[in-house]
């Protein structure tokens, strides 16, 4: 093979060769890790949370009266919202709720087993009213739902909670948390029963490592004065729905502030920073591979123009256009592998200073793999515009003189 | 021989002006990129109140559960925000030249135009000190003063967005506004401010904007409004019953700032905060040992890691960036230099030293740099305007005049990196062979 001459020539004169791959090493290092954290992002982004997200949107109510702070007045209005906003075609069911899912801000309380003398589970909880499993569209996979006698335990009487597996399997690691009691860690006093697990459920905080850990607590809901439901509508009925929402809920009582919003919105709005990243870094390393791209058509051109005699020469004593093709193709071949392998261990490196200064995820083997993959092949194309231009020199450029 | 050099290598880039665009539009990307997120990392690192910030200090004492620190991860701190009760106890102090407590409630506002529907704001709690400790800019008006805040006098203050969309802009000092069920009278409207990172309440965001209305702390009574911030308790929360039992519970949703201004009002006041803490462990409270902490604005922002990862990576990874284009600008020159080696070997044969040959491609390259650099700002305040829009809570990311420094400071290291070695290489050359070709 014409490796050995190649690599003799590239030697003698080394710059090209230098640059080369001390920029494929850097865009190999900087392109893995961006889309190491872009894949971490977006794995958080799109992890299922349980939820019928599409179909669910939020009506917050805030009244201005003095009439709510009745607790009789709140429960009336409460129960007629929610008959109202029932009623409305395209909703398939609303329930009362206090805080929201994956909206960044709720409750959270420590529970334990009975016998258990740690310091307790998280244990973030929402307070919901009836048809709650239905409306967020939830599995229960063991035990019952809400029933209206469980909204208002009496005094002294433990509350009958539901809880998603994931915590179940937290405070019960055995699998055997259904009709169990939970209490609270600091004051041994029994918090309530587990009559119901549900398959999976984000809690307020998708991001966080406890996301899938949720609670839900039967009470009349309100918060402050404030009364908020959860709504899902048939499937892709929202958009239709949306606009009749606030009415519905002013023609009860107009004396509030509402608020309509879909879940996916207040995601969103959590996911903010996450979304932005995502955005950013994409198209960093799209123009990151773009500039790299450019430099090397650059630099081989420049090679090219400034071996056109070699080339000639070359021709002259015999060698075919294509043998031309395939020396610049080897060549650059040879360059961006070697740089590739630098950059291999500049990767790690950079990975190393970005977990330690921001959190960043460790990169697998398979995402340098690839991105080395990617870089080659984007390397070779580069070369290929220039490396034909090498071939079309005639073999006429030895006889003449500069 | 300066402006002579500058003239030589304007005039060698206009020889070849595809070439150099490339040239420039490389350092421009390359510093529009790492401008802006340097501008990201600055505005959430940055020193929010410069001319006071070691004089200002947020307060924590440890009032928490006997048996458990407030946080697992970091046992040897005390919580970060205050019980009211506690806030109300320090506050009668009278060592601090300036001293508030304060937190954001959410608020029912009844525009005065009847037509308007009534809507929910973020209204800041605090004391009268609040204004003159953080120095806020006022455009009419003032803050109200210390005995408003025993009454407390419904008077409020509020940002200019807030008197443009309520009263048309223009002075208000003096108009009514109805808030939850009370007239308030306006006594100031504030200036633009917005200090970011927005240091005096870091659980509601470092990064939001200050809220747009200031009221009398002592109105959470009347409206028996709870924090719209971050609430910890550690004690029943269910067990409280009604709202004076509320303030007086272990509830921390309180931030709390003094301003001391010499070493000796520092001295007192830790002193005081150690005899509070005593006097509350005689009534039982306070179980846990004497924790106070008394940390600086930037100490503070600093233990709140108010700059996000994401930042600092996003910093590193755009660094890399221009690096990545630096290298790619070195390729390019050293072919746009050796194919002027002609021209150079009859400089240097008429008498041109190295270090000149050399000073004039460096220079030539630092104009390539700046010019880049120029353009790269323009880019940067777009890249930031786009990151601004994208962002929910409206970001507040724009360059100010370090940022633009740090941007031309940018594009010169490029060019220089970019540089360096063509002109090492081109003021090496032999001048004879160069000669002999032609």
């Amino acid at each position: 093979m014409e490796l050995g001459p190649i690599f003799r020539a590239l030697m003698h004169n080394p710059t090209r060769f230098w640059l080369i791959t001390v920029e494929v090493a850097l865009t190999l290092a900087i392109v893995v890790n961006c889309v190491a954290i872009i894949l971490e992002q977006r794995e958080l982004l799109t992890r299922p949370s349980g939820l019928d997200e599409p179909n669910l949107v939020v009506v917050t109510t805030q009244p201005f009266a003095g009439d709510f702070a009745d607790e009789n007045f709140l429960d009336t209005v409460r129960e007629e919202d929610l008959r109202y906003l029932r009623a409305i075609s395209g909703v398939r069911t609303a329930c009362a709720m206090d805080y929201l899912p994956l909206a960044g801000g709720g409750s959270l309380t420590g529970l334990s087993a009975p016998d258990d003398e740690s310091d307790g589970h998280p244990a973030p909880y929402f307070v919901v009213g009836l048809a709650a499993l239905e409306t967020l569209g939830v599995e229960l996979v063991a035990g019952r739902d809400h029933i209206e006698a469980d909204l208002r335990p009496g005094e002294g009487e433990p509350e009958n909670l539901i809880v998603t597996q994931a915590l179940a399997d937290r405070l019960y690691p055995d699998g055997d948390a259904l009709g169990k009691t939970v209490v609270d860690p600091d004051t041994r006093e029994v918090f309530g029963h587990i009559i119901g697990i549900i398959r999976e459920m984000h809690n307020a905080w998708p991001r966080s490592s406890i996301a899938g850990l949720a609670m839900l607590r039967p009470g009349p809901v309100s918060n402050e004065r404030e009364l908020r439901y959860m709504v899902r509508t048939e499937p892709g009925a929202l958009d239709a729905v949306f606009n009749q929402l606030e009415p519905t809920v002013l023609a009860v009582n107009a004396d509030r502030i509402v608020t309509v919003r879909p879940i996916e919105e207040y995601k969103r709005r959590y996911f903010d920073d996450e979304i932005v990243l995502v955005k950013v870094l994409t198209v960093l390393a799209a123009l990151l591979i773009g500039v790299t791209s450019l430099g090397i058509i650059g630099l081989t051109s420049f090679s090219v123009t400034q071996r056109t005699r070699e080339i000639g020469t070359r021709r002259a004593l015999g060698a075919t256009r294509s043998a031309v093709l395939r020396y610049f193709v080897i060549e650059i071949w040879v360059i961006t592998g070697i740089g590739l392998a630098l950059g291999a261990l500049l990767t790690y490196s950079l990975n190393y200073a970005l977990t330690h200064l921001a959190d960043a995820p460790a990169i697998s083997w398979p995402l340098i793999v690839g991105g080395i993959a990617l870089l080659w092949v984007i390397g070779l194309i580069s070369a290929l515009a220039p490396a034909f231009r090498a071939t079309l020199v005639p073999p006429v450029v030895t006889t003449r003189s500069v | 021989m300066f402006a002579y050099m500058i003239r030589t290598a304007l005039l060698s880039l206009r020889r070849n002006p595809v070439l150099s665009a490339l040239l420039v539009a490389a350092i421009a990307l390359g510093v529009a990129v790492s401008t802006a997120f340097l501008t990201v990392h600055y505005v959430y690192s940055g020193n929010p109140i410069p001319s006071k910030s070691n004089r200002l200090f947020y307060v924590q004492m440890d009032s928490w559960n006997p048996d458990r620190p407030y946080a697992r991860s970091r046992p040897e701190l005390p919580p970060e925000q205050m019980t009211y009760r506690d806030m109300q106890g320090i506050m009668a102090s009278d060592i601090p030249t300036y001293q508030s407590g304060m937190f954001v409630a959410s608020l029912t506002i009844h525009p005065p135009e009847a037509e308007q529907r009534p809507f929910r704001e973020r209204v800041r709690m605090c004391f009268a000190d609040f204004f003159p400790m953080f120095e806020v800019p006022f455009l009419y008006g003032g803050g109200w003063d210390r005995g408003a805040d025993r009454g407390p006098e419904p008077v409020v203050v509020i940002d200019a967005a807030t008197n443009d969309r309520l009263f048309g802009g223009g002075d208000s000092v003096g108009k009514i506004l109805r808030i939850e069920d009370r007239q308030f009278t306006v006594a100031g409207v504030l200036a633009p401010w917005r200090p970011s990172p927005r240091f005096y309440d870091t659980h509601t965001g470092a990064s939001q904007v200050p809220e747009g209305i200031y009221m009398p702390f002592e109105f959470v009574r009347i409206f028996e409004v709870e924090t719209a911030g971050n609430l910890l308790i550690w004690t029943d929360y269910d067990e409280v019953d009604g709202f004076e039992a509320f303030l007086a519970s272990e509830a921390v949703w309180i931030q709390m700032w003094v301003q001391l201004d010499t070493n000796e009002q520092r001295q007192a006041y830790i002193g005081f905060l150690d005899a509070y803490v005593m006097e509350q462990k005689k009534l039982g409270r306070f179980g846990r040992p004497l924790n106070n902490r008394l940390l600086d604005v930037m100490g503070w922002l600093k233990d709140q890691e108010v700059v996000p990862e994401e930042a600092t990576g996003m910093l590193v990874i755009s660094l890399l960036f221009l690096l990545v284009c630096a290298v790619n600008l070195i390729g390019i020159l050293l072919g746009k230099f050796l194919s002027r080696a002609p021209e150079v070997g009859v400089r240097r044969a008429l008498g041109a030293s190295r270090t000149t040959v050399f000073l004039q491609h460096i220079v030539e390259c630092e104009l390539v740099g700046v010019i880049g650099g120029i353009l790269g700002l323009g880019l940067s305040a777009l890249v930031l305007r786009l990151i601004n829009q994208l962002l929910t809570n409206n970001g507040q990311f724009g360059l100010d005049l370090p940022m633009v420094a740090a941007g031309i400071g940018l594009s010169l290291v490029a060019g220089l990196v970019a540089g360096l070695y063509p002109a090492w290489r081109i003021c090496r050359l032999a001048p004879a062979i160069h000669l002999k070709l032609q």
